[in-house]
């Protein structure tokens, strides 16, 4: 057994971890508050817990603004990515697993490098590119580029997720009367679902939160929620404008804290318990 | 049903790894076959590879008359109990059970049927909605066991089954899956590192020793006439002593000396020294081929020695003696109505008959076993324990 620890260090344990957690979280607090306030009683000052609470922001920013529009677009981004890229990602991550050959370890090097790269260096080679056979502006160069992005590091997470399920799973599943197909899809999948979730949490944020290459590919109605943030920012110092980018913000977040939560429980839980001795 | 054949069939594992050299074997069909070897020997390889799931990298695999070296899994028609279980943690245990069936498309109330036989056999008809991690060790490998069991399959492949289980539980599970086999008809290999498990189980045993098979035959085979020091040392239990020794002619008569003592070989062995031509030897007697010396004239060619006792195990019927002959330290079985104490000096008879010399080096190839006109070795315990009462 530890020994419990001492009443003063308990003490000091937590009020240095509340301090903490206040700091971190005090600006996205501040954040919330204000954006259910008009300009004068957000920026009043000394500022105010308290004041009235209004949702024009939201109302200007969703419906006059149409930023619904740009929600639905990186909706459709995030999701187009996460399917594209976890599929891959188990498909190959499954494969590297079981792979004995030597070819499975310089793949996964390849991938590393890419992961290395600074995103801007692909933005720089896909442009041009994109931009000679006119493709850019659209859905899916975002995902091919996105994906692109993403997937050496969701195959490396899905590959080691992989390897933590014991080969004699898959081995029993075809003495059992499965083929390849059978064995992935009814045995190792139905237990590699933590592992999915986890990586497709990281997915998810990763095309969720991408400003600089979406804000450089898509443009018009095509832009996605990030990219339309900005401009709230940059366009002029009027205090409305920036308060509308105070609600675009808020609104951002509010998915990913529940999105967050929502899976934070399957996220720890142990892929294979029970399938072998132990 | 369907024997099976190997044919210089060798396995390299992609790391360059050599887990079997060349094996040759032939199981008739419907036979009840054991490997028997120490830990990392090849077995489960050897396994894995009659069930497809490892790739032969050169030689030749049939199971029945077919050629299986290319043929998936799925299709040779075997179950197999992993000796890791393997269980699928997302499945119930009866869904674990019923997996196999419903993927050959079993139907339902087949399937239903099987299931609660094999449960009930397995004794764990009330686990049938628990998932493996709700599992003790020893429930899950009986989760195992009744996955492959509820199957009809060609072979039945066996991976240390009962490894996990308590000792009662783990003789009842021998007999019913003897009475299986002897119900199904089918051809079962059955691997097991422990050789008692192997004498009791199988009517035929394979002993293996870093992938090379030592010796193919019937439990009383490989105790009586064991091909090397390796399998006289592995089968018995506890294991024969082995005595480094030179042979000496006296006077016609042919001697083993091993430093500590000097005892006259009988004429048949005499013989098969006398034709190998060698002068060293290992000299290997069994614990239970010896006994406390008697005045009587023993029914089978004796050797006296004189040794002091080191320890005594009792374990009521008899007791585990170890004992010192001059420096030489050995094992002996003997009768526990004989009144001893350690540091006692004691003198026993060796039965001759049941010694056994092997090549000092190289392989320690056999060059002289048990007599094959000996007393049994029932027979001699029997008459034994006659004679003393
Ligand atoms: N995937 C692998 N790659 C390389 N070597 C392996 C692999 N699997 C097993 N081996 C080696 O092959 C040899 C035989 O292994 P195997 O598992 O067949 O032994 P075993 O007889 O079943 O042992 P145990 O009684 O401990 O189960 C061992 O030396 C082992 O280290
Ligand atoms: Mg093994």
């Amino acid at each position: 057994m530890l020994k419990q620890m001492p009443t003063s260090l308990k003490m000091a344990n937590r009020t240095f971890l509340f301090f903490w957690v206040f700091l971190a979280a005090f600006p996205f607090f501040w954040m919330f508050l204000i954006s259910f306030r008009s300009p004068v009683d957000a920026f009043s000052f000394p500022p105010k817990l308290f004041a009235p609470v209004t949702l024009e922001h939201f109302y200007t920013v969703w419906i006059v603004d149409g930023f619904w529009r740009q929600a639905l677009n990186t909706t459709v981004i995030t999701l187009g990515t996460l399917t594209v890229s976890l599929t891959i990602g188990c498909l190959a991550g499954y494969g590297l697993s079981r792979y004995r050959g030597s070819m499975g370890f310089w793949i996964l090097i390849i991938a590393l490098v890419f992961r290395a790269m600074p995103h801007v260096v692909m933005l720089v080679a896909y442009k041009p590119a994109f931009w000679a056979m006119g493709i850019w502006n659209r859905y899916e160069t975002l995902i091919i580029v996105l994906v692109a992005i993403n997937q050496p590091f969701t195959i490396w997470m899905l590959r080691s997720f992989f390897v933590n399920i014991p080969e004699e799973l898959d081995q029993a599943a075809l003495v059992d009367g499965c083929n390849r197909v059978q064995t992935f899809v009814k045995v190792i999948m139905p237990v590699m679902w933590p592992g999915v979730i986890t990586t497709g949490l990281f997915s998810f944020l990763l095309a969720y939160n991408d400003f600089l290459i979406s804000s450089q590919l898509m443009s018009g109605d095509h832009m996605t929620m990030t990219a339309a943030l900005s401009n709230y920012i940059f366009s002029d110092d009027s205090l409305a404008k920036l308060m509308h980018g105070v609600a675009g913000a808020v609104s951002i977040t509010i998915p990913l804290i529940f999105l967050v939560l929502f899976f934070q429980k399957y996220i720890v839980s142990g892929l294979t318990h029970g399938a072998v001795k132990g | 049903m369907a024997g099976i054949k190997m044919v210089n069939v060798k396995k390299q594992y992609p790391n360059g790894f050599v887990a079997i050299e060349s094996m040759n074997l032939d199981i008739p069909d419907k036979e009840f076959v054991v490997l028997v070897g120490p830990s990392g020997c090849a077995k489960s390889t050897a396994l894995k590879m009659i069930a497809g799931l490892e790739e032969i990298t050169a030689g030749e695999m049939y199971i029945g008359d077919r050629l299986v070296n290319d043929v998936p899994p799925k299709d040779r028609e075997i179950a197999m109990v992993f000796q890791s279980y393997a269980l699928y943690p997302h499945m119930t245990i009866y869904d674990n059970i019923a997996f196999g069936l419903k993927m050959r498309k079993t139907p339902k109330e087949e399937i239903d049927k099987l299931v609660k036989e094999a449960s009930e056999i397995l004794g764990m008809a009330d686990l049938l909605d628990r998932k493996p991690r709700q599992l003790s060790g020893g429930q899950r490998q009986r989760v195992a066991l009744g996955r492959a069991i509820v199957r009809h399959p060609q072979v039945f492949l066996f991976d240390e089954p009962l490894s996990n289980l308590d000792a009662k539980l783990r003789v009842k599970m021998r007999t019913e899956l003897k009475q299986l086999h002897q119900r199904l008809q089918t051809t079962v290999i059955y691997v097991t590192h422990d050789q008692v498990e192997a004498m009791t189980m199988g009517s035929t045993i394979v002993v293996l020793k870093l992938g090379q098979i030592q010796q193919v035959g019937s439990p009383l085979e490989l105790y009586s006439f064991p091909a090397n020091r390796f399998v006289a040392g592995f089968i018995g239990s506890p294991s024969m002593n082995f005595l480094d020794c030179t042979i000496a002619e006296e006077n016609g008569a042919t001697y083993v000396d091993t430093g500590a003592f000097k005892v006259e070989l009988p004429a048949d062995k005499a013989a098969k020294v006398r034709e190998h031509g060698g002068r060293e030897f290992i000299f290997g007697i069994r614990p239970e081929d010896m006994r406390k010396r008697r005045e009587k004239q023993e029914n089978y060619s004796e050797a006296h020695v004189h040794a002091r006792i080191n320890v005594i195990e009792p374990l009521g019927k008899e007791m585990y003696v170890n004992m010192t002959a001059d420096g030489l330290d050995f094992m002996g079985i003997i009768n526990a109505r004989f009144q001893l104490a350690p540091q006692e000096d004691i003198e026993l008879t060796f039965n001759m008959d049941r010694a056994h010399l092997f090549e000092k080096d190289g392989d320690n190839r056999s060059v002289a076993h048990t007599a094959k006109n000996a007393t049994s070795l029932e027979d001699a315990r029997l008459a034994e324990s006659v004679d003393d009462d």
